[in-house]
């Protein structure tokens, strides 16, 4: 039962999530899981950008290009938003990115946004759970990766 | 080595080359284009023409030099060398078979390119002589060579309606045919007579003149500052159709794909280019000698009627007119000689 | 019905009063039966200009090329430009105006309604053929077999013929336009020229061919996999011949993100910097490098793409590219309102956004 040479692929799979983190709120939020000992998978690699409406459709596409399993982009919730309107730009536009990759085949849940706030520590530690468990069914991502 | 090969035999022949990879022409997505022939599968040599030329079995899109990374801070390097399995490809155009001696000329002369021979060793061509041309722009007896012309061809194929008429042309090409022998059937004398007048005939079409091969490069020669250059690029959009679905251009670039930084694990990397792209020329210093489109056309046609005549004393255009029918804006490689020839 | 009489005239009458430097306009080809993009500058050549099914360029790229060859010349001829644009051409120019890339008096719009049809698609109408070549392709009066130019004005049923003649044998027949149209002519919602300075030809209000975006909604039923295995082969086969970048007008970056020539190289640059500089999509025209391309084009179109399917057209592989740019169409129209190249005052799709914006994707 316990032969470790029968684990599944599955099993044996830690997804890689890239994640962009606002670093107005979500950076700043999962700091906050961090320093509180929330235990939440380590699956994330997070880069700090200034505002989700700073993310380019160009990070995602080279982040799956690169191996990602799932591309994670967090930010204000609508009316936080330190710039005033930088997540409400980012809504408009990564709703037509996740339209997008949808349309092309890349399997929808390897995409995801969310908003997190300086003070959701726990939100964002969920966030990144869910993301993982989701990704562990899929396996790899193999669609969008290049094949060096 | 002359035979005839019925229709229905021919997939007896091919499933004789069955250690080897066969491609034939297939019509996918709209376009006719090489495609690996499964065990099996039947072979349609009712195409036209492909829209990609015999050129990328051996001077592919991408071919990787080498690989690199670092070991302990030592840069390490893995030979990649090419081991194709041997490979025929039937349904070659004439005009696409002579395009691949002018290739084998750039790829040998001063250096022999080890990438290219590899896979060009291992390829046999199996020719199909164009019964008549598939498109206004067909001009390949305009340029020396015919609608079935044998050079750079192992084998050339005509097809004479219930049957071929199969002549090996090189040594390859006799033992591809060797191989197959039970498949095929002696010629008669009323086959020859058929194949003369099929090869006849499909000579006799009309084909777009250019005329004095020797006072167009003359005339090309006498035009380098010309502003024709400038009027006919007019609007030309700079796109590389022309240049990649061509059977003789063979301009590359070389690049280093990196996959990780910190291992400098990574490939080096053979991609064609394209004389018609800006960054084609441009220098590090942000100047670009050939900074404008119509000095990009006249790149591209003195390569294939002056330079290339100078250097190796044969045209590089084979009159396949891929380039014409596709080109986006309806630049014309024969209107373009034309016009020079008249200045 | 248009009368090519008409455009002629009035494209001499512009040059003749020196109201525009130059026409851009469409001529007889050498190439094929197909017309090609001219520019006319004197009254003579105005006789010259043809208008059929197959005057298929976006002649709006060439105002962009007009403008950049402007910006670095050392005399600029600043002068108008006079354009012959079909419906979808005069989006291209009001998303160009919209983003200031130039003035509206610096464009003399001479639109030309599609009336009932459109262009013809060149692989439609080669496979109609059966890969014979058409040597003459005109606007057919419906049942008619002449070598009429005209067609019936007002006709709404999309039963309109284009007339065709083959190379080779000049015998001449009639195909249903909606056989050989282009898919972005059968789903137009706009076919005459709303941006014009004067419009030949009649408005057709009611089109009965496809509904609009209907080839993306046709490619939006596939499964997932389907999907994938769909585009994957799309992007497998792309040549990267930059064509569809350089057909597009709305493709005017003096540089774009997947050619890599800014990164400057000098005496103190190390291996080091050079491996590591930026590139967010390498030379192999692999399928991962080419996603990258598409994809990143794609969205760069988002709100500004008017479905003139030139990328689609000039595909040497026949990649239905233009199906991607109308995903995101479709979505600006059906989520935001939004129709690009409708309003020259209105902000752009990506920098603007409504409080009622779909949010319920977000976690």
């Amino acid at each position: 039962m316990s032969n470790p040479s029968q684990t599944t692929e599955v099993q044996d799979f830690e997804p890689r999530i890239v994640a962009f983190l606002c670093k107005w709120c979500s950076s700043a939020g999962s700091d906050l899981a961090g320093v509180s000992r929330i235990q939440y998978s380590a699956n994330a690699t997070p880069i700090t950008i200034p505002c989700s409406g700073s993310v380019s459709p160009m990070y995602i596409l080279s982040a799956f290009n690169k191996g990602a399993d799932g591309v994670l982009i967090s930010g204000c919730h609508p009316g936080d938003c330190h710039y005033m309107e930088g997540n409400y730009l980012a809504r408009r536009k990564l709703y037509l990115v996740k339209e997008l990759l949808q349309f092309i085949g890349l399997e929808s849940d390897r995409f995801r946004m969310s908003w997190v706030s300086a003070a959701e520590g726990a939100k964002f530690a969920e966030v990144v759970d869910e993301f993982v468990e989701d990704l562990r069914v899929l396996g790899p991502q193999n669609r969008l990766k290049a094949e060096r | 080595m002359e035979k005839i090969l019925r229709q229905e035999k021919l997939r007896e022949w091919v499933d004789t080359l069955d250690d080897c990879e066969v491609y034939a022409p297939a019509f996918a997505d709209s376009v006719w284009n090489f495609a690996r022939v499964e065990a099996g599968t039947d072979i349609d040599l009712s195409h036209t023409n492909t829209i990609g030329s015999v050129k990328a079995f051996t001077f592919p899109q991408r071919e990787v030099f080498f690989r690199f990374e670092k070991k302990d801070g030592v840069p390490v390097l893995t030979p990649t060398l090419p081991d194709p399995k041997p490979t025929v490809v039937f349904g070659v155009r004439p005009c696409d078979g002579r395009g691949m001696p002018r290739n084998d000329t750039v790829f040998n002369k001063e250096f022999e390119d080890p990438y290219y021979w590899a896979r060009r060793n291992k390829l046999t061509l199996v020719g199909l002589a164009c019964n008549q041309p598939h498109s206004p722009n067909c001009f390949c007896q305009s340029v020396g060579g015919s609608p079935h012309a044998e050079e750079g061809l192992d084998i050339l194929m005509t097809d004479l309606g219930d049957r071929f008429h199969v002549k090996g042309v090189t040594a390859k090409g006799v033992e591809a045919m060797e191989r197959g022998r039970d498949a095929f059937d002696a010629v008669s004398d009323a086959d020859q007579t058929e194949v003369d007048k099929v090869h006849e005939t499909s000579r006799s079409y009309p084909q777009r003149p250019i005329g004095d091969l020797d006072a167009i490069s003359e005339a090309l020669r006498e035009s380098f500052d010309s502003p024709l250059w400038a009027d006919m690029a007019q609007h030309c959009i700079g796109c590389g159709i022309c240049t990649f679905l061509c059977p003789t251009c063979h301009c590359f670039d070389i690049n280093d794909e990196v996959i990780s930084p910190t291992t400098g694990e990574g490939e080096r990397v053979r991609t064609w280019d394209n004389c018609q792209f800006p960054d084609f020329t441009m220098h590090t210093s942000g100047h670009n000698p050939r900074g404008d489109l119509g000095s990009r056309l006249r790149q591209r046609v003195n390569h294939k009627f002056l330079y290339f005549v100078e250097n190796h004393k044969t045209q590089q255009c084979t009159g396949c007119g891929r380039c014409i029918t596709e080109c986006p804006v309806g630049i014309d490689i024969v209107a373009v000689l034309e016009r020079v020839g008249q200045s | 019905m248009v009368n090519v009489e008409e455009i002629r005239d009035y494209a001499a009458g512009l040059l003749e009063k020196g109201e525009v430097k130059s026409v851009l306009g469409f001529r007889r080809g050498s190439a094929s039966a197909f017309a090609e993009p001219c520019t006319i500058t004197n009254v003579g050549e105005a006789a010259s200009l043809v208008w059929d099914p197959t005057c298929l360029n976006n002649l709006a790229l060439y105002l962009v090329k007009d403008r950049k060859q402007q910006a670095v010349s050392k005399t600029p001829d600043t002068r108008p430009v006079g354009i012959v644009a079909k419906g979808c051409d005069s989006r291209a120019i009001g998303v160009l105006l919209q983003e200031n890339y130039f003035k509206r008096e610096d464009v003399v719009v001479i639109g030309v309604s599609c009336e009932g049809t459109g262009v013809v698609d060149p692989r439609k109408l080669s496979a109609k053929l059966k890969g014979r070549t058409a040597s003459r392709v005109t606007f057919a009066v419906q049942g008619s077999t002449s070598v009429a130019g005209g067609r019936t004005p007002g006709a709404t049923d999309g039963a309109d013929g284009i007339n065709v003649s083959v190379y080779g044998d000049e015998t001449e027949t009639v195909i249903p336009a909606r056989e050989v149209l282009a898919d972005r002519c059968l789903e137009c919602r706009a076919a005459a020229p709303a941006l014009n300075d004067v419009v030949f030809g009649n408005t057709v209000e009611a089109r009965d061919f496809n509904e609009p975006f209907h080839a993306a909604k046709e490619a939006e039923r596939l499964s997932e996999d389907e999907r994938w295995a769909t585009w994957e082969r799309h992007f497998d086969r792309c040549l990267r011949c930059f064509a569809c970048r350089a057909v597009c007008p709305m493709c005017y970056c003096p540089e774009c993100v997947v050619d890599s020539t800014t990164f400057v190289v000098t005496l103190g640059t190390s291996a080091e910097e050079k491996a590591n500089r930026i590139r967010w999509c390498e030379r192999s025209a692999n399928t991962s490098e080419s996603a990258v391309y598409h994809l990143t084009r794609a969205i760069h179109l988002a709100g500004r793409c008017i479905d003139c399917g030139e990328c689609e057209r000039v595909c040497p592989v026949n990649i239905p590219l233009r199906l991607l740019n109308t995903k995101l169409e479709k979505e600006a129209f059906e989520m935001f309102e939004y129709q690009a190249g409708h309003d020259i005052e209105q902000a752009s799709l990506l920098s603007s956004f409504r409080d009622e914006d779909p949010n319920s994707f977000i976690r």
